[in-house]
């Protein structure tokens, strides 16, 4: 699967890894779809749970624009 | 061999008093001062070495701005910070001691927001830096072409009524 968490040897998303995180939300910071991502199911739930509790943290905005 | 395991394993998550680990991520007040704030993290890491957990990793706290406003609940008076001192830290402790670390968290005034949450032994932040992930291809950059100084002999009168009349007769 050609994406940036197996690209890059990710196993882990850190909520912390706000860049990375970023990767996966659109500009208005809604998360993008798996297929866009090009993530496994796996994979997209890992980043689901990242995103979410850097937007609880105020790491990341729940909307932008 | 690996069945075994499994079971062995859901033997142990049975147990309440079975040691996981645990992250806590917290944001400390902008208004406490910098040299306060060790204090803070002490009193943070003294609940857990209480309750019996012991350190794995640790992210001293730094001031950053926050994506939105957090209103902290204190006195009824809504103060809007847009700045927090971000700290985290990586323990192994009872299931007990997480949530006695997060409840206090939530009522320790000092702290704005925190999260609690299970994790995994090893290292999970991403070991690499942002400018890999954007990798841009650029075309050769531009550079600064010195512009080809346009030699301006003097032009007499005549020379310009010329290239008029050739102009007009076209």
């Amino acid at each position: 699967m050609n994406n940036i968490l197996t690209q890059n040897d990710i196993r882990h998303v850190d909520y912390k890894d706000v860049d990375l995180l970023k990767q996966f939300v659109n500009a208005h910071g809604r998360m993008v779809s798996r297929r866009r991502a090009s993530l496994t199911s796996k994979q997209q739930r890992a980043v689901e749970a990242a995103v979410k509790r850097a937007r609880f943290m105020a790491l990341l905005p729940y909307i932008a624009k | 061999m690996a069945d075994d395991a499994v079971v062995m394993e859901r033997e142990t998550a049975e147990d309440a008093g079975v040691s996981r680990v645990y992250e806590a991520g917290y944001h400390i007040m902008p208004t406490v001062k910098e040299e306060d704030i060790e204090k803070t993290v002490a009193r943070i890491r003294g609940i857990v070495e209480k309750a019996g957990g012991s350190f794995i990793a640790e992210g001293a706290p730094v001031l950053m701005r926050l994506s939105f406003p957090i209103y902290p609940s204190t006195g009824g008076k809504k103060n809007a910070q847009d700045r927090a001192y971000f700290g985290w830290l990586k323990f192994e402790s009872p299931v007990s001691a997480s949530e006695e670390l997060a409840e206090s968290l939530k009522k320790d005034p000092e702290i704005l927001r925190s999260i609690v949450f299970r994790t995994v032994r090893e290292e999970t932040r991403a070991k690499m830096k942002a400018p890999q992930l954007r990798e841009v291809k650029r075309t050769d950059t531009l550079k600064s072409m010195p512009r080809k100084s346009e030699e301006s002999a003097p032009v007499s009168e005549e020379q310009i009524d010329k290239a008029i009349e050739t102009l007009t007769l076209d």
